[in-house]
């Protein structure tokens, strides 16, 4: 059954149950190597149908996930999930299908991701020269449609290659990433250099232990895109209303942070792997500041979350949860080289992990360093800490920018869901923490 | 859905083998969840889920392939078998040593989990009025306090298998679980924070009761309030802690369980979920003799709970830590080959379209024979950490930190006032090293556990009785 066979006949078994509806259908080929040492560990690979149905009935809401051979087996349930529940403060009738379908596929990428065969492209990325490394390499080829009772009738197709590598030498690594939707060797073998280049300038120099405090601190744009994901997660509407945001009793047009940040979401962005032209609700999705030099531009919306909390749909639908497609910071004018010069005496973390809020709504949290991170003096790297901690408030270290590098990165990896075209960010006066 | 006919997955097997797999293994794999989701009383709506498909696995040459797929039909499950094979054969060059599987204790087994009350005998509105009930008994307002946007999600979940592989593994099984997950977010003044938590074990609906969802809910909105309204700056630096179960389960969860994974210690997940410090640790001891850390997937009623694992091997409780001393390590047969041991069924797959990789399941430190009186009359200046609010710890499971959501001075020997925020910033040497007492009283919590790519939650119980530490760093 193809996909749109199986999304009509979906459609069709929920029509006469419900008021509203819609069903999404993402038939899915995706392969994923992944390596260690140098060794392909593994290489895995998947074609299925996910679908996913939206339901209100009298106002009650209910979402129904299947990834099954059967459509009937999950929908059959539908009736009696809806009987029972009560009507639900977040219904808002669906809203006018404004979206326009917005494909982009690279033959090469949809390829691999449908065979499994990989050889060539391996030995064109030149995975064996890394040495002891690890890390994966994604062919993804994405085919969706949406069909609703609000008359959306839309689809589209993606690509996504990327990948990231952790290289080591001699007991240091570095750790890089990519993100594309083409098949872009040029754009991996970066990432490569670059995280071989880190391992081997910590592997160069002497470790020296720091004392917890305040520093300057340049962070990668590792670093900057898994913390920005945090930023947008709070300008999520959804997460506001679940009382996970820091951006509670914050309103459009408020300076949170440094006038030096500005976050877009940016569906329309063909060249990251996240980009739609419709959301979930089937409204056209459209590029929009997040934050704007430092000033907070909105919430991001689906219809439901902006009837609980007043507004108008920003084209961010998830069904329940609003959701960011792709993120950009916008560059700075500070060039590479002259970054580290800014930093003069601090810290240049490269990568981190672990990010864990200890209060959502003060935006008090901790993230841990990992792979090469320096300490810098005179603007030149001298030595590489172990593992150090980043405790702090995320709107004050975001409103303690004091530079923004010009040269963007393409970064998707394990911390960083959300494909992200970021830059480094120079810091001051940002809270290390470590093990005494 | 019923499951398919096991012919089927030996056939999937037969045919690796005929393509040129030296091991192949096809696992069914289904799991069926029912999600309510409420907010501030109100039902925001509740969602079914269906994940289910076939995964085959095989070792061709040295390499490993796999593939998964949705549909069950002849020529789709023959094509991810091809596709397992093509994979594993274009991983193949890149081997340095090839991947083997080591032995382990087969099973040919069917179990099953008998819940008391099965999930579809429970009708949805019971369960919706059940969790709006544990809401309602909720005292939300005092003296200025609040909390608001409560959110519960109610889970519950059967999963299904069958295990097949060309070693002769047959295993067949169905678990059934309950879950629970909320969030408070309180603010006092202009004090705010939040308490999130997770309950869940495995059995049916009569969980909601036996794991008093209601009682831990009632005592987060407490800890809530004395953190906001009575609670101080702590005191800081070294400092005799005493650690709650919840505390010291995460700990052993992070800093015993995790670095003990056998595929992480030797690098395979170096690049996701990190490393391990046992990777050049070359001490015997990590902790003091009364340290003793166990992983046991057969704890009946158990979130983690398992008899066998996805590679189809018999499990058991593996002890990683033992008087201090380190002492197992968790593996999969492809582990187990590696250091010339047998597996101790450390192998899980989320769903179907998971690999089996190493992971925990029900880790616990292990009880000592001291009551909580006991360990706090002998502390003359310190903190006692009752529950946490915020951790993390290093990818190699070295530098780990637990700030305290409850939290009291111990001053000569009692609990005194409240503080808040107390955070215990520590190395897993020096977390294991300072611990001189270990309470009776071992608790479980349930958790998800993250590793993998994609990555695979599963579910873990941890837990451990109330511990104390000597001379440990609060900042």
């Amino acid at each position: 059954m193809s996909r749109m066979e199986l999304a009509e006949k979906t459609a069709k078994l929920v029509s006469g149950l419900v008021d509203e509806y819609m069903v999404r259908v993402d038939t899915v080929d995706w392969l994923m190597v992944k390596m260690a040492h140098g060794e392909i560990t593994v290489v895995q690979s998947w074609r299925k149908n996910i679908v996913g149905v939206y339901a209100a009935k009298d106002g009650k809401i209910g979402v129904l996930s299947f990834e099954a051979r059967s459509v009937e087996d999950v929908v059959r349930r539908l009736p009696e999930i809806l009987a029972k529940l009560q009507p639900s403060p977040f219904y808002a009738p669906l809203p006018e299908p404004t979206g326009k379908p917005l494909s982009f596929t690279d033959k090469k990428v949809a390829e691999a991701a449908a065979t499994g065969e990989v050889s060539d492209k391996l030995e064109e990325l030149g995975v064996a020269r890394l040495g002891d490394a690890a890390g994966k390499i994604d062919f993804v080829h994405r085919e969706t449609v949406l069909l609703g009772s609000n008359g959306a009738d839309l689809g589209y197709n993606s690509t996504s290659f990327n990948g990231y590598v952790r290289v080591f030498r001699n007991g240091r690594s570095g750790q890089w990433s990519w993100t594309s939707t083409r098949y872009e060797p040029e754009l991996a073998r970066r990432a490569m250099d670059k995280a071989v280049e880190l391992a081997e300038l910590c592997a160069k120099l002497p470790r020296e232990r720091i004392e917890p405090g305040k520093y300057r601190v340049l962070l990668s744009p590792m670093i900057v895109g898994n913390l920005v994901d945090s930023i947008v997660d709070a300008a999520n509407a959804g997460m506001l209303i679940f009382g996970m945001s820091f951006l509670q009793g914050k309103k459009p047009g408020d300076q949170v942070f440094s006038p030096s940040l500005t976050v877009h979401d940016k569906p329309l962005d063909t060249s990251l792997p996240g980009f739609a032209g419709f959301d979930d609700e089937g409204v056209a999705t459209r590029d929009k500041p997040v934050v704007e030099k430092g000033v907070f531009k909105g919430f991001l919306h689906n219809s439901k979350t902006a009837k609980v909390l007043g507004g108008e749909t920003t084209g961010n639908a998830g069904w329940i949860m609003p959701r960011a497609f792709n993120l950009e910071v916008a560059p700075g004018d500070m060039k590479p080289g002259e970054m580290l010069e800014m930093l003069d005496n601090g810290l240049y973390l490269t990568n981190n992990w672990y990010t864990r809020f200890q209060n959502y709504l003060e935006g008090l949290f901790s993230t841990v360093s990992r792979d090469a991170a320096f300490v810098v003096r005179n603007g030149e790297p001298v030595a590489c800490v172990e593992r150090v901690r980043i405790a702090d408030y995320m709107p004050r270290i975001f409103s303690n920018i004091e530079a923004v590098g010009s040269e963007q990165w393409q970064i998707e990896w394990w911390e960083v869901r959300t494909p992200t075209r970021t830059p480094h960010i120079l810091m001051r006066d940002v809270g290390i923490s470590l093990p005494s | 859905m019923s499951k398919p006919d096991p012919l089927l997955l030996s056939n999937l097997v037969e045919k690796a083998l005929s393509l040129g797999a030296s091991y192949a293994e096809a696992r069914f794999h289904s799991l069926r969840t029912l999600q309510i989701l409420m907010i501030n009383g109100a039902i925001l709506g509740a969602g079914e889920s269906l994940a289910e498909g076939v995964a085959v696995r095989v070792l061709v040459d040295g390499g490993l392939g796999f593939a998964a797929t949705t549909s069950l039909s002849h020529d789709d499950l023959e094509k991810a078998v091809q596709r397992a094979v093509a994979s594993a054969r274009s991983a193949a060059p890149y081997m340095k040593r090839p991947i083997g599987m080591g032995p382990g204790r087969l099973g040919r087994a069917r179990y099953s989990v008998e819940p008391l009350k099965p999930f579809q005998d429970v009708s949805i509105d019971v369960k919706v009025s059940d969790i709006l009930d544990i809401y309602k008994s909720l005292e939300l307002e005092k003296n200025g306090f609040r909390v608001g946007n409560v959110t519960i999600s109610y889970v519950d979940s059967v999963e299904e298998k069958i295990i097949v592989n060309s070693d002769g593994a047959y295993v067949e099984s169905t678990v059934p679980r309950l879950m629970v997950f909320y969030n408070m977010a309180a603010t006092a003044g202009d004090r705010k924070a939040n308490r999130w938590n997770q309950i869940g074990g495995s059995g049916g609906y009569e969980l909601l009761d036996k794991l008093d969802v209601r009682g831990s809910m009632e005592d987060d909105v407490k800890s809530l309030y004395i953190n906001l309204v009575k609670a101080k700056e702590p005191p800081r630096g070294k400092l005799d802690v005493v650690l709650g179960p919840e505390v010291v389960g995460l700990a052993v969860h992070e800093s015993a369980g995790h670095p003990s994974e056998a595929d992480r210690i030797l690098g395979r997940e170096a690049a996701q979920a990190g490393m391990s410090f046992r990777t050049t640790y070359r001490e015997e001891f990590i902790g003091s003799e009364h340290v003793t850390v166990i992983d046991d997937p057969t704890i009946p009623g158990s979130y983690g709970f398992y008899l066998y694992d996805d590679e189809g091997v018999a499990a058991g409780p593996r002890v990683i830590y033992e008087r201090g001393r380190i002492a197992g390590m968790l593996h999969n047969r492809e582990t187990a080959a590696v250091y010339g041991v047998e597996s101790n069924a450390a192998a899980r797959a989320k769903d179907y379209a998971s690999e089996p990789i190493v992971r925990m399941a029900n880790t616990y430190l292990a009880p000592g024979d001291y009551s909580f009186e006991e360990l706090v009359e002998d502390v003359r200046e310190g903190v006692y950490i009752k529950k946490y609010m915020e951790w993390n710890i290093d990818d190699v499971r070295w530098g780990q930190r637990y700030v305290g959501l409850e939290a009291y001075i111990i001053k000569s020997g009692e609990l005194a006032e409240p503080v808040r925020n107390a955070a215990l910033e520590v190395t897993t040497k020096e977390f294991y090293s300072s611990i001189d007492a270990v309470g009776k009283d071992l608790q479980f919590f349930a958790g998800t556990c993250g590793k993998g790519e994609p990555s695979q939650g599963v579910p873990v119980w941890f837990g451990g009785p109330h511990i104390r530490m000597r001379g440990v760093t609060l900042r």
